[in-house]
């Protein structure tokens, strides 16, 4: 962890220069620009909202709109990042070849690019709140922490998923699968409240339900999504009962993943 | 201190592709129960290479293609890891393998200036203070605010150049680079290269198929072979043992491929041989003394008006001399047959090494050409040369003086101070 943040600031520059080359690279020669960052979440929420009028999500008093979008928000983030991620050191295979520098700064710089999309979602979710006349509290302040764990459960996917993916490129192929999947699994369309609801309050597995809650939450992202509902929208603190089972998952991953990750690196060279 | 050592540095490559997921399972099922397990052939592209290399030094690495240089110079800029023994860099190293490997064909030229000054790890700030100066060296004022994609390959390769060289870094490590640009930007290169050596004192590293160049600038000569230092130390003999090494392959070559002819089959070129001074057959030379060329050939349709022409070159094909026959020799017919033809040489000129020979004849009015062939044989001119003939192909017949005889050394000496 430590190694990370050293090698984070001594290599700034480079992650900078990368992350702003990722960016004018995606968006030279494209019309749109920028819009096409947003496109995503923001078509995702429109399907999502459609669906809705079908099968009716009970969301309390929040609009479904944005609490799908600020959902979405967080949700495409950590999905962009880490599927970004786990691609980034084959994709830059010229570079490792020719040049070394830590090999971490690739999931890294991944990660960063996605950050100015994520800026960009936030701005139409300020909008949306001003739209619904929904106040910010306090506990927004909380919001830079979310999306901290937010890039440390993708930099855990990213890491393991890099290496892997320079020895078998399976992986590339496998991660959306994964993903797309996880999405459902995680409280994306419906609140987490809805989960809680039917399996704490009404129990609804029988005795096996408090287990199934813990396994839902083991999903760091089931955490990360509802605290950003909770201090975005409805002015609560995180819940933490919902948050640490995947924060312990995340704080355990994380750092093999990454040592997993420095041992592979020798090889890349080699291997790629 | 060294500032880069290597010991016994061993770095094995497995032939083939990656192991698939069967191939894995079966052999871990192997291993499970103690059957030997398929191993895929190893193949060493270094072996137990040791050396050290102190600061300022300007050392060269050569060999056969196939040799492990690319794979040495990847080690010492840490790129990989030695399967066994140890690499120790003791400075901040600047890997120029592959001039251009960052550039990025979307960006336009000063963007990526920019970004490859930031994978050199070159301060932005740094970068910022040199951009005109990179510019310059780069001669794309015109073109740097285009994107790269549409430049011409030759302009890309200046453009990484540049970018590379303004690194300031301990340790160089070149990788066949300065064969960039056209003639007069490979002249820059060089100098630069000169510049950074001479002056700057840094520490270079020079992997090159010219060995010329590699002659020229570096210190120390580190010959590989088969992954292995077959030679290291003073350039000049190390090179010319490469050379040859490299003359008894092209022999070989030759001996198994004939085909390095043109000939329009009218003519066919029987032999050739050498005789010394004491018309004694040899098949190696002496330099500065007489001897005399002959070539044997087989006319097979009668010619007109035939002109011979011969030639001495490097092994590397640098053309030396040629000498025709066109106002010492007036052939208007020459009837079907074989023919002899000799061409003296008084006293040699060649200095001791190893060259090749040339031969071609031409016909006709037009002089079309009837026959040509280069590195026809190979030979060696031996011999002792005087202290005053130092480097080069030839001895020139050439005296110092001192014009004013007056002026002694001392005299010289003291207008200077004065």
């Amino acid at each position: 962890m430590i190694k990370i943040v050293k090698n984070l600031y001594d290599y700034r520059e480079l992650i900078a220069a990368l992350v702003w080359k990722n960016i004018v690279l995606r968006y030279k020669q494209s019309y749109l620009g920028f819009l096409w960052a947003v496109l995503k979440p923001i078509m995702l929420m429109l399907i999502f909202t459609l669906v809705r009028s079908f099968v009716g999500i009970d969301t309390g008093n929040i609009p479904y709109p944005i609490l799908t979008f600020a959902a979405l928000l967080p949700w495409v983030f950590f999905q962009e990042s880490a599927s970004e991620g786990v691609n980034s050191v084959t994709s830059n295979a010229a570079l490792i070849k020719k040049i070394y520098f830590p090999r971490e700064v690739f999931p890294i710089t991944a990660m960063v690019t996605k950050i100015v999309e994520l800026a960009i979602s936030f701005v139409i979710l300020t909008a949306m709140m001003i739209y619904y006349k929904m106040m910010p509290t306090v506990y927004a302040l909380w919001v830079p922490a979310v999306i901290f764990y937010t890039m440390m459960v993708a930099l855990g996917i990213s890491f393991f998923g890099a290496a892997i993916n320079v020895y078998y490129r399976d992986m590339a192929q496998a991660l959306p699968v994964v993903l797309s999947l996880l999405m459902y699994g995680s409280p994306v369309m419906y609140p987490l409240s809805l989960v809680h609801q039917k399996l704490i309050v009404e129990q609804a597995a029988g005795h096996w339900s408090n287990n199934l809650y813990t396994l839902y939450t083991l999903n760091p992202l089931a955490g990360i999504i509802d605290s950003f509902q909770r201090v975005m929208l409805k002015g609560l603190p995180p819940d933490f009962e919902a948050l640490y089972p995947g924060l312990v998952l995340t704080l355990v991953i994380l750092p093999l993943s990454y040592m997993f990750f420095k041992r592979a690196e020798n090889w890349f060279a080699d291997v790629i | 201190m060294p500032i880069i050592e290597v010991n016994h540095v061993t770095k094995e490559y497995q032939l083939g592709h990656i192991s698939s997921l069967k191939e894995n399972v079966v052999n871990s099922y192997r291993r499970l129960v103690g059957k030997p397990i398929h191993k895929r052939e190893n193949f060493k592209a270094l072996d137990d290479i040791s050396f050290s290399i102190e600061q300022g030094e300007v050392v060269g690495i050569i060999g056969h293609n196939g040799a492990g240089k690319s794979t040495l110079l990847k080690h010492l800029a840490n790129i990989s890891k030695p399967t066994k023994g140890s690499v120790i860099v003791r400075g901040s190293v600047a890997p120029l393998i592959e001039v251009g490997a960052g550039v990025n064909p979307e960006l336009t030229g000063r963007e990526n200036i920019y970004l490859n000054g930031a994978i050199l790890g070159i301060p932005k700030k740094i970068i910022q203070q040199k951009m005109d100066e990179i510019i310059e060296f780069s001669e794309l004022e015109q073109f740097i605010d285009t994107p790269v994609k549409r430049y011409s390959s030759g302009m890309t390769v200046k453009l990484g150049f540049s970018i590379a060289t303004s690194l300031d870094a301990d340790i160089l490590i070149v990788d066949e680079v300065l064969a960039v640009g056209d003639l007069a930007f490979q002249r820059k290169c060089f100098d630069r290269m000169e510049d950074m050596i001479k002056r700057q004192g840094k520490t270079v590293l020079l992997v090159s198929h010219n060995i010329r160049q590699i002659q020229r600038l570096c210190n120390r000569v580190i010959l590989l072979d088969h992954g292995r230092i077959n030679m290291q130390g003073e350039p000049q003999a190390v090179c010319d043992s490469f050379y040859e090494q490299n003359d008894k392959k092209i022999k070989a070559n030759i001996d198994h491929t004939k085909t390095h002819t043109i000939a329009s089959g009218e003519v066919e070129l029987v032999e050739l041989y050498f005789m010394d001074h004491a018309k004694r057959k040899v098949d190696s030379l002496s330099y500065n003394e007489n001897c005399s060329i002959h070539f044997k050939i087989n006319v097979l349709e009668e010619l007109e008006d035939v002109t011979f022409g011969f030639g001495f070159h490097t092994t590397d094909f640098l053309y030396l001399t040629t000498h025709n026959s066109e106002e010492q020799l007036n052939i208007n017919r020459l009837p079907a047959g074989d023919h002899e033809l000799v061409c003296k040489v008084k006293r040699l000129p060649l200095l001791p090494g190893i060259y090749s020979i040339r031969f071609g004849i031409t016909a006709g009015q037009a002089a079309r050409d009837v026959f040509y062939g280069d590195s026809l044989k190979h030979f060696q001119v031996v011999g002792d040369i005087p202290i005053t003939i130092r480097d080069g192909f030839f001895a020139l017949n050439a005296h110092w003086m001192e014009k004013n005889i007056n002026i002694t050394e001392t005299a010289i000496i003291s207008t200077v101070v004065v």
